[in-house]
């Protein structure tokens, strides 16, 4: 990846994490991490967003509004699973409202490990979503 | 339930001006089910709490806080699945958030709640996932895993 | 006249989590709103079927990533009662100095979240950049940035140097001053006092009758903090609780702000007055399996947590249940929407720093 032919835009969504990765996001944003200089833009929209970061594990309640935030994305898009609940379901994997990982319902291109995952590997994360993003487009071209 | 005497003493309270701090409800397994990893001498010495459990009884505690002495105030009552439990909800606005939740994650009917929402609070994918019949069957499920596991080592060690 | 239904969340600019209000509007007026939750309900509670007591804590810390230190110390503290723990002195300062760090840490999250939500980024970069400093102190002392995993039933993992106490205390007072700043923009800006003064008022006698907790009653003039009843060590510290009496949005925004110089006193206090010295006992082990009943509470961020603990003398509990301080505000929070203005919602939700993780569990 040695160039971005454009700036990706994030949509954030908290399935139903517990709040600790959620936060770590919001900090990559912030002065000391500051993901805006990779031209990453946070957006509440999904018809703006070209990377769907997601953190916290499918429930019975938010599985259709995951889906749903998904299908409104414009192609080619990517979609990132933050942290150990996003991955696999993490400590409450077991427990009765959970289904599992992200991929139960969605392609994921990137996993972000951590209990909660540091925000140098969210950057981490997005920075290979970038990577991802351009390939897809290149195929889609 | 004394309905007319609980309503009366939770005006009581009403009137003091506590304040509702919490309504839980414990599904009370009886011993027969198998609890994970249960030391049973220990059970059956000291089981000081909710020794008097019938079969499929749930025991619900609302609780009551005085702000100024910080003191707590409980009612205890065991009710079964299809006993009706009257809301609090006319006295302690705030109670109609745990009435739902005890309908929909336990299964109890409560009457008369001010803000019903149906059984639609949490939408969990277990239905009642805290009724007698869901908690034994997460427990047996369990004992059963555990079992084969330990079944599993056993053979795999025999033949080392 | 006409009503229409707008649905408010689960993805919304404004929050960070999902919460569903259907408000029902005449005009821009809201008249009624019905919360929907739900979207983060995981089943934490069962998990005491599955994960022997020893291990519950480390669950109960991931109820909330905000205030994960204070209930994991909630959940120990429980646990101690029930079976008769005692901790060592210096274990119980180390605990509150902990607690006081996280509730600076979580009252600079929400002034950031609330200056983002009423447009102000600025501030947000601001709050934010500062909370990096508490995190550091955090990452320092516990090794971890969110979950923190240093309390255990009777005690503390680590310890902390007395040195890195001092300097602990030092850095948190320079915070403090750099805070002052941000604080004089919170209180004083005109645009910020145009957009909230007077928005959303909850009156002392309202905030008893629903019965809210945390700086959403003291912002109501309802003096009320669990601190005040002196337990886990709090009776050694000076301490009164901060109160204002408009009960508006712009009385909670300063009583999480006074607040947050008040948790940095307290820090200062309890590195004054815990024992010194190197290699002193930090945790005392429990023996057998716990039998017994307790209900805990505590003072988070947000307000008064309670938890009950129910074991009956296996490796797992009974039952654990927390009432964590939005469940005891969401009455509060729909009281204030019905009757305020639509552009209104956002700040009056965020006023009383929902945590909907903690709120589902």
């Amino acid at each position: 990846m040695s160039f971005f032919s454009k700036s990706p835009w994030i949509l954030h969504y908290d399935a139903s994490s517990c709040n600790g990765c959620d936060i770590e996001v919001l900090a990559c944003l912030t002065p000391l991490y500051d993901v805006e200089r990779f031209g990453v833009v946070n957006t509440g929209n999904p018809k703006h967003a070209d990377i769907l970061l997601i953190t916290g594990s499918v429930n019975e309640r938010n599985i259709d509004i995951i889906e749903n935030l998904y299908r409104q994305m414009p192609d080619p898009k990517v979609v990132v699973a933050v942290g150990a609940c996003a991955c696999s379901g993490g400590i409450f994997a077991r427990a009765y409202n959970i289904q599992g990982g992200i991929d139960k319902v969605l392609p994921v291109d990137v996993y972000v490990p951590g209990c909660a995952a540091r925000p140098e590997s969210i950057i981490d994360g997005v920075i290979k979503g970038i990577g991802a993003l351009e390939m897809k487009r290149k195929k889609s071209a | 339930m004394d309905r007319e005497a609980f309503l009366a003493r939770v005006g009581e309270y009403h009137k003091e001006g506590r304040r509702l701090a919490l309504i839980n409800v414990t599904t009370l397994v009886p011993a027969a089910a198998p609890a994970h990893g249960a030391k049973p001498e220990a059970a059956a010495t000291e089981a000081s709490v909710g020794e008097t459990a019938a079969p499929d009884q749930f025991e619900i505690t609302w609780v009551f806080e005085n702000d100024k002495d910080a003191t707590l105030e409980k009612i205890r009552e065991q009710v079964g699945p299809a006993d009706i439990i009257p809301s609090i909800s006319e006295f302690f606005g705030a109670a109609f958030l745990y009435e739902n939740e005890i309908h929909e994650l336990f299964g109890l009917n409560v009457e008369g709640i001010n803000l019903d929402l149906q059984g639609q609070l949490y939408k969990t994918a277990t239905k009642v996932p805290f009724s007698h019949a869901a908690v034994k069957a997460r427990l047996e499920a369990l004992a059963a895993k555990t079992a084969a596991a330990a079944e599993a080592k056993a053979t795999t060690e025999a033949k080392a | 006249m006409k009503r229409t239904i707008i649905p408010f969340g689960p993805q919304h600019p404004v929050l960070p989590e999902p919460l569903v209000l259907d408000l029902i509007l005449e005009d821009e007026r809201v008249v009624d709103a019905v919360p929907t939750i739900g979207y983060i309900h995981r089943g934490l509670e069962m998990m005491v079927e599955r994960v022997e007591y020893t291990e519950m804590g480390f669950v109960a810390e991931r109820i909330c990533g905000i205030c994960s230190f204070m209930h994991g110390m909630g959940y120990c503290v429980s646990l101690e009662a029930i079976m008769n723990v005692e901790v060592p002195e210096r274990a119980r300062w180390l605990r509150i100095i902990w607690a006081e760090i996280s509730r600076v840490q979580s009252h600079l999250l929400w002034l950031g979240l609330g200056a983002d939500a009423f447009g102000f980024e600025n501030l947000f970069m601001h709050c934010w950049r500062m909370r990096e400093e508490i995190l550091d102190i955090f990452e320092k002392t516990t090794g971890g940035r969110i979950i923190h995993s240093v309390n255990r039933i009777g005690g503390v993992k680590r310890d902390v140097s007395d040195a890195e106490l001092a300097a602990i205390v030092v850095k948190l007072e320079e915070l403090g001053k750099a805070f002052e700043k941000t604080a004089n923009v919170f209180g004083k800006d005109p645009s910020i006092r145009h957009r909230l003064s007077g928005v959303g008022v909850l009156s002392a006698d309202d905030a008893r009758a629903v019965d809210a907790v945390g700086p959403m009653a003291r912002a109501s003039g309802v003096v009320m903090d669990t601190r005040l009843s002196g337990t886990y060590g709090y009776d050694q510290v000076d301490f009164e609780p901060v109160t204002e009496t408009a009960g508006d949005c712009l009385a909670r925004v300063v009583v999480r702000m006074r607040e947050v110089q008040q948790s940095i006193g307290l820090v200062r206090q309890a590195v004054e007055k815990m024992p010194k010295g190197e290699g002193m006992p930090l945790e005392n082990k429990p023996r057998g399996n716990p039998v017994g009943e307790t209900y805990t509470r505590l003072e988070q961020p947000r307000g008064e947590v309670l938890y009950y603990v129910k074991a009956n003398g296996t490796k797992n509990l009974e039952r654990f249940r927390a009432r964590t301080p939005t469940f005891a505000n969401i009455p509060a929070m729909i009281k204030l929407v019905r009757g305020c203005d639509l552009a209104d919602v956002p700040n009056i939700i965020l006023t009383i720093d929902p945590c909907i993780s903690c709120t589902e569990r």
